[in-house]
């Protein structure tokens, strides 16, 4: 049976897997280039080179020494933050974690199935929906969290863990960078191939559009790993239990410990230090996955 | 495109069936209040002072049947916002709540907190009236046992001021002069600072002076923020900050730290729980400082002001409210749990017992000076009463922006400007609200 | 796309919406009914009986557009709405264009620390905005900065960063350093799938880098710059996180210098959600109508694969 399909029209960007240029041979270094370039990573990094030498340091001497000279109390001060609330801060970085990891992989599988619908189907309220996606990319989150909570406590699920999984899991923009990358790695041919064997829409799914989109789907995971890692703002209104905080808000408390009681400062760097740790092991380990070039159209600040 | 609205428009009518059946059941998931003797009760407790955990272990060890778990808050106005939000919507609040004494009229206002009056009422005689009465607000209902006060007390670094044949101001006036010496024998040096950030600070100075922002008469509340004895108070500062002699910089930053550290803050109006925010940031100075009253206004009319301290509460979300009472009562009279909140908790126990029993030798920081304890006692006898209205935060929200304007341009007439706009805010909120407030 | 026969219509048809359910689900839930509630809330108020002490002494009522009214007519709002503007002028070109500028010069591949400026540029991304302001305010605070012991040895003093003239560039400096990283490594990777040969044939005529920059892979990316520039701005306009933890180190930020910020105060501080919810509904639309005002301005240019 002869189907007519038209393949996506694909713009230059969506070349996958194989890097899309050839070794430069030999060109001149250019030493304009290297300054800027070196000069953009003293930028970025110099913030952090201050973390890591004021974690060093004693209460005592954050404000009293000169700023990048280096001391010799992080194991003393990492201990005074594991001391805290009896450990408190490694549970913190647990359900992080917990938050990031659950969440992520439920919004990239929900994100998967929605984006993979918008691509590859056809269907009355497809462009509703698509709109309504996009629409849902525009709301600022902040604006979302006080209704998220009012509307969770009239069911009593508020200050739990599921109060930050479940609003993480929609993530419109995610959908969006999945319809992307379905349209651009999954050749409706090998879908039809697959029907035509007798796989079923969810078979074919599974077996056949899934593994293709992998590379997308690592991305997609990656980009909400790091939001909901980096998120401050639902799990501060949502939870109340300083056992269930991920660092973000953790960290923030510290600070915040009443007028009566000394900040606790070296606390903070320190605890924000090992906790810019994981994700930066993360990148570094998952360069080669980041597969932003099939997200070329769709960029987020 | 009639057959694109139909799904759309199902899946967004569930979503407003649910939200609608939602907000109207009741959500009464747990069994009902009363439980069988022997049944363990769980307390929630939310508190900020720190190593409550500690201080709560000598209950749970004696009450096996009713536990008590300590969940850490932010401090202030964080706690007060979850807890009010999750009043209203019904679910989520704690059992036992730590609530300052400013926050009780609001937190009473929004029904959070219970009237353990039944219960506790006995215990009045443990308390000084000014404690009791933020707790009673004058009624017959009480809705807390007050835990720490917090009277204002005149740190100093001694070593300074001896060095430039200076003694602790026994008047503002004198206050005044001593700053000028200070600043002017080293231009980096300064004998305080005025801070935008903390409007507790503000309003017991102004306590002091014999202002009470709020006050009541039968059912309408009225609101003199920019009384004269107030004005009198941001005048004087205005004037300093304008003369250069004070500093115009917040507290409890990082370059405040610096500067208890480094002795460019040779001054610090705080109160009698100073000496634990003064050993965790500027360790290196211990020994250096002193404490003496509060400079006076009138030596005749000795006053003082409060800053902080707060009550233990019952929450009306509570399921147990007369297991969380019993251990309100124990947490705030019973010798032991005083002696530790003294010594472990970091605070001032408001019971009338403590100086006797718990505070006998003065704070590690202070070891040099025997006599801190009944400094402070004295301090707390002389406190002036102050009414705290039901809209508190609106009025410290507005002293941050308006002072934070005032302090930045150094302007003694912005400073009594600034008075008249937290006047005005606080007073427009309260008649939106629909307050009956008087002028 | 998919053209599919219309026998195999009537079997299919449930498909794409299984697929869809969790998502419209989990969308209905999280944000049409908050979006729903916040709308509903901004018509409401509380008022007080008596002296508002008590059980009962607080009922929700009908407001009308009474919250709108207050909102927008709050001295404090329009000026929080031109700082915002301001603020993303110097934002989203600053960061856009050392984006662009970064990942050009790694896609020109004239140097050998690419990989390492690449790494390090994208590093602040794994921060999130509280530490960020944090660490960076101790190094605005000019007795604490390390920068006011190089100025003072320079014989120069420390600017505040944080008074009025300076504050607003401290904050954008924030959100610059942290947006950059991650817009480089989009730009950079929309630069990599340009095929060699589009510019080959220029290089070989002499074509220096940076006019094959300018004239051949600047606009060829433009589609992916639109879209990065228009998230960013939707998120710069947004900003929230730095200015709030920089404002109890100085007096220059107030509690309402951002539209969020009006909105987080009159939520939490002053138990308002209603106003609460009438500024959020206003920042929603004017988002919106910005965001897709800015679209179908440029076109579709962005959607590639629109259909």
């Amino acid at each position: 049976m002869a189907v007519s399909t038209v393949l996506p029209v694909a713009p230059a960007t969506t070349q996958p897997a194989a890097p899309a240029r050839e070794r430069r041979g030999n060109r001149r270094i250019s030493p304009t280039a290297t300054i800027l370039l070196l000069l953009g990573a003293l930028y970025c990094l110099f913030p952090v080179l201050w973390v890591v030498i004021a974690s060093t340091k004693s209460a005592g001497e954050l404000f009293s020494t000169f700023t990048l000279a280096p001391s010799t109390h992080l194991f003393g001060n990492i201990a005074d933050l594991n001391a805290y609330r009896g450990g408190l801060y490694w549970r913190w970085m647990a359900n992080t974690a917990l938050y990031a990891g659950i969440g992520g992989l439920a919004s990239t599988l929900v994100s998967a199935m929605a984006g993979f619908a918008l691509a590859k189907y056809e269907f009355p309220g497809k462009r509703l929906v698509f709109n309504l996606i996009l629409a849902g990319v525009l709301v600022p989150s902040i604006i979302l969290a006080i209704p998220q909570y009012l509307l969770l406590a009239k069911v009593g699920m508020t200050n739990t863990y599921w109060s930050v999984l479940l609003p993480s899991m929609i993530t419109p923009y995610g959908i969006y960078l999945c319809r992307i990358f379905a349209a651009a790695t999954v050749p409706t041919e090998v879908l039809e191939a697959a029907r035509i064997d007798g796989a079923g829409d969810w078979r074919a799914f599974g077996t056949v559009a899934l593994p293709m989109m992998r590379s997308g789907l690592v991305t997609v995971f990656l980009f909400q790993f790091v939001a909901i890692w980096n998120n401050f703002m639902l799990p501060y209104i949502m939870l109340g239990d300083d056992r269930l905080y991920p660092l973000t808000v953790g960290l923030n408390g510290l600070l915040n410990q009443g007028a009566n009681q000394p900040s606790m400062y070296i606390s903070v760097v320190t605890g924000a230090l090992l906790s810019i740790v994981p994700l930066v092991a993360l990148f570094l380990g998952l360069q080669r996955y980041w597969r932003v070039d099939l997200g070329a159209g769709a960029v987020k600040a | 495109m009639k057959k694109t609205f139909l799904p759309l428009a199902g899946v967004l009518a569930a979503a407003l069936m649910m939200t609608t059946a939602a907000c109207s059941s009741s959500d009464d998931k747990d069994s009902g209040g009363s439980t069988q003797p022997g049944e363990k009760v769980e307390l929630t407790y939310w508190t900020w002072a720190p190593n409550m955990d500690k201080v709560v272990e000598g209950w749970n060890t004696a009450h096996p049947d009713i536990h008590v778990t300590v969940n850490k808050q932010d401090g202030g106005d964080p706690a007060v916002t979850k807890l009010l939000t999750a009043i209203k919507a019904g679910s989520g609040a704690p059992d036992v709540m730590q609530a300052e004494y400013q926050k009780i009229p609001t937190l009473v206002s929004a029904n959070a907190l219970a009237d353990i009056a039944k219960q506790v009422s006995p215990a009045k005689a443990k308390f000084p009236d000014s404690a009791w009465n933020a707790v009673t607000l004058g009624s017959e209902a009480v809705y807390g046992l007050p835990q720490d006060t917090g009277p204002m007390m005149f740190f100093y670094r001694s070593d300074v001021f001896d060095k430039l044949g200076l003694k602790a101001p026994a008047t503002w006036d004198d206050y005044a002069a001593a700053a000028r010496k200070v600043h002017q024998a080293n231009a980096k040096q300064y004998l305080g600072t005025f801070s935008s950030n903390d409007p507790g600070w503000f309003a017991g100075l102004s306590q002091q002076a014999g202002a009470s922002w709020w006050g009541v008469n039968g059912d309408t509340w009225s609101v003199a923020i920019n009384d004269a004895n107030t004005q009198k108070v941001a005048s004087y500062w205005g004037g300093l900050v304008q003369e250069g002699v004070i500093d115009n910089k917040p507290m409890y930053t990082p370059e405040w730290n610096a500067a208890l550290n480094d002795g460019t803050q040779v001054g610090w109006l705080g109160a009698v729980w100073g000496p634990g925010v003064l050993e965790g940031n500027a360790a290196g100075t211990k020994g250096k400082w002193k404490v003496a009253l509060l400079p006076q206004w009138d030596t005749a009319k000795q006053a003082n002001g409060n800053w902080g301290g707060s009550a233990t509460s019952v929450t009306t979300q509570s399921k147990h409210k007369e297991q969380a009472a019993q251990f309100i009562q124990w947490l705030n009279t019973d010798p032991a749990a005083i002696k530790a909140l003294a010594t472990q908790a970091n605070v001032y126990p408001a019971s009338v017992d403590a100086t006797a029993t718990a505070l006998t030798s003065p704070p590690a920081f202070f070891s040099n000076q025997s006599d801190y304890y009944s400094i402070a006692a004295e301090a707390g006898k002389i406190t002036s009463p102050f009414t705290y209205g039901p809209n508190v935060n609106v009025a410290y929200n507005s002293y941050n922006d308006a002072f934070g304007k005032a302090a930045q341009s150094k302007k003694s007439a912005d400073f009594t400007a600034a008075l008249s706009t937290m006047q005005q805010a606080t007073l427009d909120d309260m008649k939106n609200t629909g307050f009956k407030v008087a002028g | 796309m998919a053209r599919t026969p219309q026998s195999r219509a009537g079997r299919r048809a449930g498909a794409p919406y299984s697929f869809l359910a969790p998502a419209l689900i989990l969308f209905a839930l999280f944000l049409a009914a908050p979006i729903a509630y916040s709308i509903y809330l901004s018509l409401r108020r509380v008022k007080v009986s008596g002296l508002g002490l008590g059980a009962g002494s607080r009922t929700e009522i009908w407001a009308g557009l009474q919250n709108y009214t207050r909102s927008l007519t709050d001295p404090e709002f329009l000026p929080s709405v031109t700082r915002v503007i301001a603020y993303g002028m110097i934002v989203v070109p600053t960061m856009l264009g050392l984006a662009l500028l970064m990942a050009l010069l790694l896609d020109a591949g004239r140097t050998r620390v690419g990989t390492f400026a690449r790494t390090s540029i994208f590093l602040p991304y794994a921060v999130p905005a509280v530490v960020a302001s944090l660490l960076w305010g101790f190094l605005y605070l000019p007795r604490i900065s390390p920068f006011t012991d190089l100025l003072n040895g320079l014989g120069m003093a420390p600017p505040d960063l944080l008074s009025d003239s300076w504050v607003l560039y401290a904050v954008a400096n924030i959100a610059v350093w942290g947006g950059t990283g991650f817009n480089m490594i989009v730009l950079y990777t929309a630069l990599r799938a340009i095929p060699t040969d589009l510019f080959e044939a220029a290089r070989l005529d002499g074509a220096t880098d940076t006019q094959i920059a300018w004239r051949i892979k600047i606009p060829i990316i433009l589609p992916s710059l639109i879209m990065t520039f228009v998230f960013s701005l939707i998120a710069t306009l947004q900003v929230f996180a730095e200015p709030m933890t920089l404002r109890p180190l100085s007096n220059t930020i107030s509690t309402t210098w951002t539209p969020l910020m009006k909105v987080y105060r009159d939520a939490f501080t002053r138990n308002d959600i209603y106003s609460a919810a009438a500024t959020s509904v206003v920042i929603a639309v004017a988002t919106f109508v910005v965001s897709f005002g800015f679209l179908k301005l440029v076109g579709n240019r962005a959607f590639n694969q629109e259909d």
